[in-house]
């Protein structure tokens, strides 16, 4: 009776989370239906129409993914959304972890102001910044090379990583910092040994955000790299293909799961880090 | 102090760690290969391969149009060696100027509308093309009309490449046959005829004034075109100008004649809510529906890409002039164009401007179909089909030729508060508050154009 009680008591919880589970995924399940559609289909008739007849597989085609897969550039610009995105979220990674260390664990005058600084850049919009960094990238030779994304992309993604591992690894335990340091590790060490791999699920985490970020990203690739076929990530070849009036609006419903591939492989292969509870008897209570 | 045993850290961290770092150092050596082979020569702004001549060109035109594009630009590089490194993209208004801006600006622009060159031209940016080009090669290339359009104070800055004819009122001529419905020569006739098909349980007009951040050109449109059959050229040029303001009688009157259409619900399917809520492409399709949802359809020569693939072009779609309304203007022609504008006058790019005064790129392009070019040497029979033989006829027999105006207005009235006006007046809100609201908005000419 017990369990009977448990499950009669959690039921409205469970239909809560179900419910807006579903409502959130019914625009992604339109466009998944509405990517296997025909054009004239389309833009006749809602995707909710297919359900009047289910079983009428003569209503679906691949053709979109076709048009999409096989258009002019699309495995040239796959190559070039990996080649910016991959190095544009290792570098704020890096450097973001490193300096959320420092500013939970190393003694220096200013370090919280420091870090209140670099978190309010969070609140500056990027387009700000486009005319005179391009600018500067135009005086060192940077713009249109993919080090100059790079670097764009790591600047743009550094406040909000520091202030997401910076929180995290400053509510690690005060008491395994400092055994490593009686026991004579320097930060390096401490950092390396003790930090690093506790730190796993909050660095996973940027790590999909940037990531995500840096693929979707359109407006930072177009200003600081140009459209031009051989450096164009996905996105622009996406919008490109639509046509300049958009009378081929219908290949985006393919080419939005088609761009979505990358990312999602990246957020399962991720999957594993999010692990909660490391810390799960390192120290005692 | 805690009770840590030394064995006990010593086991916690030598097993996994090399385990959890081989992502990392397998990322990092990609980082290395990526960063030695990833800078690709033809990324960089030119400068570095002297080998080849280039010149670099940036435009709106993407797609299915850009192979078209490509296709009429290819005689040029094989004659004269250069390559045309061409960058497309919809984001082209925002892109260009953080572009020029930055130093960084393209050899050539290929842009949208003339309006946008203003900017430009106002911070001595662009460079004339009379400084390169001889004026008689321009008389000959282009109408007089088209000539002036491209001209800022008296220095031509733009080459033109296509045009769009906007005035056209597309029918389906199998269903008019059926109904016994003529093509109405005169306004009044076209308002009969809307009454008459109103009469006969059908509905007149397909309107779709939705399009994304764009929503409302498709209303200015209309009454740009109704404004320079109602109030004539010259008043028209005033409006332009804001000589004319918005809240004055002239510009009421075009609105109210619109209204009288695209508020009317039994004249529109849906009526204004249902036109602001149909994307533009697909109010086309009304005229192919059986019954047919609606029977005429304003709209550009670039409909025609939207038009449904099982439709029999040949029978089933035809156009006509939008109709006169006040006799002494006779049937004005609003037009839309894209043209090429130069920022740097390299001699590749000279060369590239003299190749598009030659009838040779406006002929490949022509003949591949849903193009109008203002060219004077484009014979008709390098177009196609019927239909796109007729709207090049209609463009060249206009009494009249007058540019889209909100694309030469202001960008915060152009491209902002005369589409916003449109829609609100669409939707049914006051006349008069709209006009004196887009009135409100036009800048002050002391501020520069933002």
């Amino acid at each position: 009776m017990d369990r009977l009680e448990k499950a009669l008591s959690s039921a409205p919880v469970h239909i809560a989370v179900i419910g807006i589970a579903v409502l959130w995924t019914i625009p992604t399940a339109g466009l998944l239906i509405s990517s296997f559609r025909y054009r004239e289909a389309l833009t006749q008739t809602g995707w909710w129409t297919v359900f009047q007849e289910p079983l009428n597989f003569a209503q679906f085609h691949l053709g979109n993914y076709v048009d999409v897969l096989t258009s002019q550039g699309m495995g040239q610009a796959f190559l070039n959304s990996l080649v910016i995105s991959i190095p544009a979220t290792i570098i704020p990674l890096f450097i973001a972890t490193l300096a959320a260390y420092a500013l939970a664990w190393m003694q220096f005058p200013g370090r919280q102001l420091l870090f209140v600084s670099m978190v309010a850049l969070l609140v500056v919009p990027l387009q700000m910044t486009l005319i005179p960094v391009l600018r500067t990238y135009n005086l060192l030779g940077l713009a249109g090379t993919f080090l100059g994304v790079w670097l764009a992309h790591a600047a743009y993604g550094l406040p909000l990583g520091i202030y997401l591992i910076r929180n995290y690894i400053g509510s690690l335990p005060a008491d395994l910092i400092e055994a490593a340091a009686v026991d004579g590790a320097s930060h390096l060490k401490i950092f390396t040994r003790v930090v690093l791999p506790l730190s796993v699920p909050a660095i996973a985490s940027f790590a999909v955000f940037q990531f995500l970020w840096v693929w979707n990203d359109l407006l930072v690739a177009l200003v600081y790299l140009g459209g031009n076929q051989n450096v164009a990530p996905v996105t622009l070849v996406l919008r490109n293909l639509v046509g300049d009036r958009g009378q081929d609006w219908h290949l985006l419903t393919a080419g939005a799961f088609v761009s979505m591939f990358v990312p999602l492989l990246v957020f399962f292969a991720l999957q594993r880090y999010f692990v909660r509870g490391l810390l799960a008897g390192s120290v005692k209570g | 102090m805690p009770q840590f045993s030394k064995d006990n850290l010593k086991n916690n961290e030598s097993v996994p760690l090399q385990r959890r770092f081989a992502p990392l150092f397998l990322c990092g050596l990609g980082l290395a290969l990526v960063t030695a082979c990833g800078r690709s020569p033809e990324a960089t702004d030119g400068g570095e391969n002297n080998d080849t001549r280039t010149v670099t060109v940036l435009g709106a035109v993407t797609g299915g149009q850009l192979d078209d594009l490509r296709a009429a630009l290819a005689p040029f590089e094989e004659q004269t060696g250069i390559r045309i490194i061409y960058e497309g993209t919809d984001a082209f208004t925002t892109l260009l100027p953080i572009r020029v801006d930055s130093g960084n600006a393209p050899d050539v622009a290929l842009f949208p509308q003339p309006g946008l060159m203003t900017e430009f031209i106002a911070n001595g940016q662009m460079v004339p093309i009379d400084d390169f080009i001889e004026q008689e090669q321009l008389t000959q290339a282009f109408p007089e009309d088209w000539l002036a359009l491209a001209t800022f104070d008296d220095e031509l800055y733009g080459v033109w490449l296509r045009a769009a004819v906007k005035s056209l009122v597309w029918y389906n001529p199998q269903q008019f046959a059926e109904q016994g419905y003529t093509v109405p020569t005169t306004w009044d006739e076209m308002i009969a005829l809307s009454d008459r098909i109103v009469a006969d349980g059908g509905t007149p007009w397909c309107l779709g004034v939705a399009a994304g951040d764009a929503t409302g050109w498709v209303g200015t449109d209309w009454v740009e075109d109704i404004m320079l059959r109602t109030a004539g050229p010259e008043v028209y040029d005033q409006w332009v100008t804001n000589e004319l303001p918005f809240d004055s009688p002239p510009v009421e009157r075009a609105f109210t004649i619109f209204g009288e259409i695209a508020r009317n619900p039994e004249y529109v399917p849906g009526g204004g809510v249902g036109a602001l809520s149909t994307p533009f492409g697909d109010a086309i399709q009304g005229l192919f529906t059986e019954p047919p949802r609606c029977f005429l359809h304003r709209q550009g020569n670039f409909i025609s890409a939207f038009i449904p693939d099982g439709v029999d072009v040949d029978e089933q779609v035809d156009i006509f002039p939008l109709p006169p309304i006040e006799p002494q203007f006779g049937t004005p022609i609003l037009v839309g164009g894209d043209l090429f504008g130069v920022f740097n006058a390299t001699p590749e790019a000279q060369a590239l401007i003299e190749y598009l005064l030659t009838p040779t790129p406006h002929e490949i392009w022509a003949s591949l179909g849903g193009f109008l070019s203002p060219h004077r040497q484009v014979p008709p029979e390098a177009y196609p089909d019927e239909l796109t033989q007729r709207q090049a006829e209609i463009l060249v027999n206009a009494d009249v030729l007058r540019f889209d105006a909100s694309d030469l207005m202001p960008s915060t009235v152009g491209t902002g508060t005369f589409w916003s006006g449109a829609v609100d007046y669409i939707a049914g809100s006051d006349l008069n508050r709209v006009l004196s609201r887009i009135q409100g908005s036009w800048p002050d000419p002391e501020e520069g154009v933002y």
